[in-house]
């Protein structure tokens, strides 16, 4: 690898200043419509300061939505982890005759529109009568999937299963590699693998509106039903502003176990080339 | 930490190969002994190694250790540890905390785990290191931990597969002389694979030479280096002289005329192969009267400190590795000696090791070997006779 120049070195900071400004500037009308009372046009600044954005949020129902949001997340990551990990090491470590075909029919809900898949799976779940939430869960897990599936294939490509074979040896069974070894070894894919899950869960809004049928009313739902209406930016705002706090919080936690986890080179990361488009800004540094 | 272990047949086939991986071995390693596994890359060592330490399992065979089969036992019940080329530490645990897995991993508390791992990195000399990530540490230091940690396992063998064939020249000595330490305070039974000559003379009682899966000789090293039991052994272990002729009574007969063999040097009459070492192979002047054969120097070439020259003889080329000053010019007429002591004979087809017997489709152990020869111990057998 060769050194940077000084100039180098002051373009990539500029570069980097650039892009910060550009990832943060959207956030500042946000916050500021957050803690605004009126903001008329053409005002640069709120003429008058409030919390009645988050007066209105509270009324609007904004904690059962964001509670129904986080059961949903949850429930997503906590089923689609463990599938996509188990996939994912059936793929990776014994591939089964015809895995390529096995490889794409996994990550075909990612290539097909939510509406379809949704759609199809929709009428099946109604005529199991099964109850809503559940059903949204199940959706969402077949979503999430193909995404928790990749990261660890990618993981596990470049796991060293050596490592497994010499704890066997040093005594401890095949429960204690999967618990002590295993998943310590892949502790930054799975966060990464648990992060995707969670998003995929928190930010939809087609499958918790079809499937939930009016039932299910998650923060998505909140938000696209108060941005509808004309006059509520102070809502709209402080239900987003509310809605970024528990993916962040996962975030921070994430990156948190990330730097405790085995460093680079010796622990794949998930290529991040595999994350979802609308994801990929603030999953691909975990 | 000192068993006696014993394989028995050990037979294993991948699918999809023509021959076997490992051919019917047998080997057996005294309490307390180190006997290395000596062969080239894709010779069957790293696979009986694996099948010894319960990763892969035989076709057919058996691992015995203290007179108990263990091939039912998964690998956390063999009792064993083993040290791979690669160090393959955890990487989210600590130095002490890796010594300290085996302890952890048969119940131990954490503080008493942490203690008795202590007294090893103790004894590896990485005391201070106890609360270093494995990442922080050199190609070495990582090397003497990995050791430290198959020890704290206190194990009733070691295998080591290769453990020092990373390290440069300086580093691997340093750690033979580790080992040697370690083995003098702990007396292990260790089974070394390497394909490293040099280092399983250096390291071990006494070599098992693995060419294609089979055993074609257990020794002493320098029983091996100087009574091969056939060519391909001889020629793994650098021997370069081959003299076509025959046996008769002791004594050897070809272009050179009659030489007689060490006594202990003895096959059975018959077309046989002489053997003398390149570095037993004495240069004198060609008006020498006592000279085994007489030649003239082909060639001449730098061998390190020594230099390697190609004498042509009746018998055609032979070898010899005199001291770097001491080599005759291309061209000269020598007289070549070629010691007593020195002298070996093989014959073709080599014999084949088996220390097992079979019976009733049950492999067991026999007591004594069922060839002639001395070794280190009653363990270690020449194929030679």
């Amino acid at each position: 690898m060769t050194a940077r120049t000084p100039r180098g070195r002051a373009w990539a900071r500029l570069s980097q200043s650039v892009l910060s400004v550009w990832l943060v500037l959207p956030l500042v009308p946000l916050t500021l419509w957050v803690i605004a009372r009126t903001w008329p046009y053409p005002a640069v600044l709120p003429t008058s300061w409030g919390w009645t954005g988050l007066h209105a949020a509270y009324t609007d129902g904004v904690v059962p939505a964001l509670t129904t949001s986080l059961v949903l997340a949850a429930a997503t990551a906590a089923l689609a982890v463990p599938a996509g990990a188990m996939a994912a090491h059936a793929l990776a470590v014994d591939p089964p005759p015809g895995a390529r075909a096995i490889a794409l029919l996994l990550l075909a809900p990612a290539f097909v529109p939510p509406l379809v898949v949704v759609m199809g799976l929709n009428i099946a779940l109604l005529r199991l009568r099964v109850p809503p939430l559940a059903g949204i869960v199940v959706v969402l897990m077949v979503t999430a999937i193909p995404y928790t599936t990749f990261v660890m294939r990618a993981a596990y490509a470049g796991y060293d299963r050596a490592i497994e074979g010499e704890a066997r040896i040093l005594g401890a069974t095949p429960r204690d590699v999967l618990l002590r070894v295993r998943i310590r070894m892949l502790a930054r894919p799975l966060a990464a693998s648990v992060f995707l899950a969670f998003l995929v869960g928190w930010s939809d809004y087609v499958i918790t509106l079809l499937v939930g049928g009016g039932e299910v009313v998650s923060a998505p739902l909140l938000v696209a039903s108060a941005a509808s209406g004309a006059g509520n930016e102070a809502l709209v705002a402080a239900l987003s502003a509310l809605a970024v706090v528990p993916p962040l919080l996962l975030f921070v936690v994430v990156t948190t176990m990330s730097r405790t986890a085995p460093s680079r080179g010796t622990t794949p990361t998930p290529p991040q080339e595999l994350l979802p488009p609308h994801l990929a800004p603030v999953s691909v540094s975990v | 930490m000192s068993a006696a272990l014993s394989v028995c047949g050990l037979h294993r086939a991948f699918p999809g190969t023509d021959a076997p991986a490992l051919d019917s071995l047998d080997l057996r390693i005294g309490p307390g002994r180190c006997v290395a596994v000596l062969g080239p890359s894709g010779s069957g060592k790293t696979t009986a190694l694996r099948l010894i330490a319960g990763l892969d399992a035989p076709d057919r065979g058996d691992v015995i250790i203290d007179g108990r089969s263990v091939l039912a036992l998964p690998p956390e019940r063999r009792g064993l540890a083993m040290v791979s080329q690669r160090p393959l530490l955890f990487p989210y645990l600590s130095v002490l905390d890796n010594v300290a897995f085996a302890a952890r991993m048969n119940g131990a508390p954490r503080r008493t785990a942490r203690r008795s791992a202590q007294r090893y990195l103790d004894l590896v000399q990485l005391t201070s290191s106890a609360r270093r990530r494995p990442a922080t540490l050199s190609g070495g230091q990582a090397q003497r931990v990995a050791l430290a940690r198959a020890l704290a396992a206190e194990p009733a063998v070691l295998l080591l597969d290769e453990p020092f064939s990373a390290l440069d020249p300086v580093l691997r000595a340093d750690m033979h002389r580790l080992l040697a330490e370690v083995r003098a305070v702990l007396e292990p039974t260790i089974l070394l694979v390497t394909h490293d000559q040099d280092e399983a003379a250096t390291v071990a009682d006494s070599i098992a030479v693995l060419m294609n899966g089979h055993l074609l000789q257990h020794d002493a090293p320098a029983r091996l280096y100087a009574r091969p039991a056939s060519l391909a052994v001889s020629r793994f272990l650098g021997g370069l002289n081959e003299i076509p002729g025959h046996l008769v009574d002791g004594v050897h007969h070809s272009a050179l005329g009659p030489l007689a063999l060490a006594p202990g040097a003895t096959i059975l009459n018959g077309p046989a192969v002489l053997l003398v070492r390149q570095e037993s192979v004495v240069l004198v002047s060609a008006d020498e009267p006592r000279v085994d054969a007489v030649g003239r120097v082909a060639r001449s070439a730098p061998r390190g400190a020594r230099q390697l020259v190609q004498i042509t003889t009746a018998a055609g080329i032979i070898h010899a590795e005199p001291a770097a000053g001491q080599a005759p010019a291309v061209g000269a007429s020598v007289g070549l000696l070629l010691p007593v002591q020195a002298r070996t004979a093989v014959a073709t087809p080599a014999p084949v090791l088996r220390i097992c017997a079979q019976g009733n489709g049950r492999t067991e152990t026999s007591p004594e070997p069922r060839w002639a020869g001395s070794g280190p111990d009653r363990t270690s057998t020449s194929g030679s006779s």
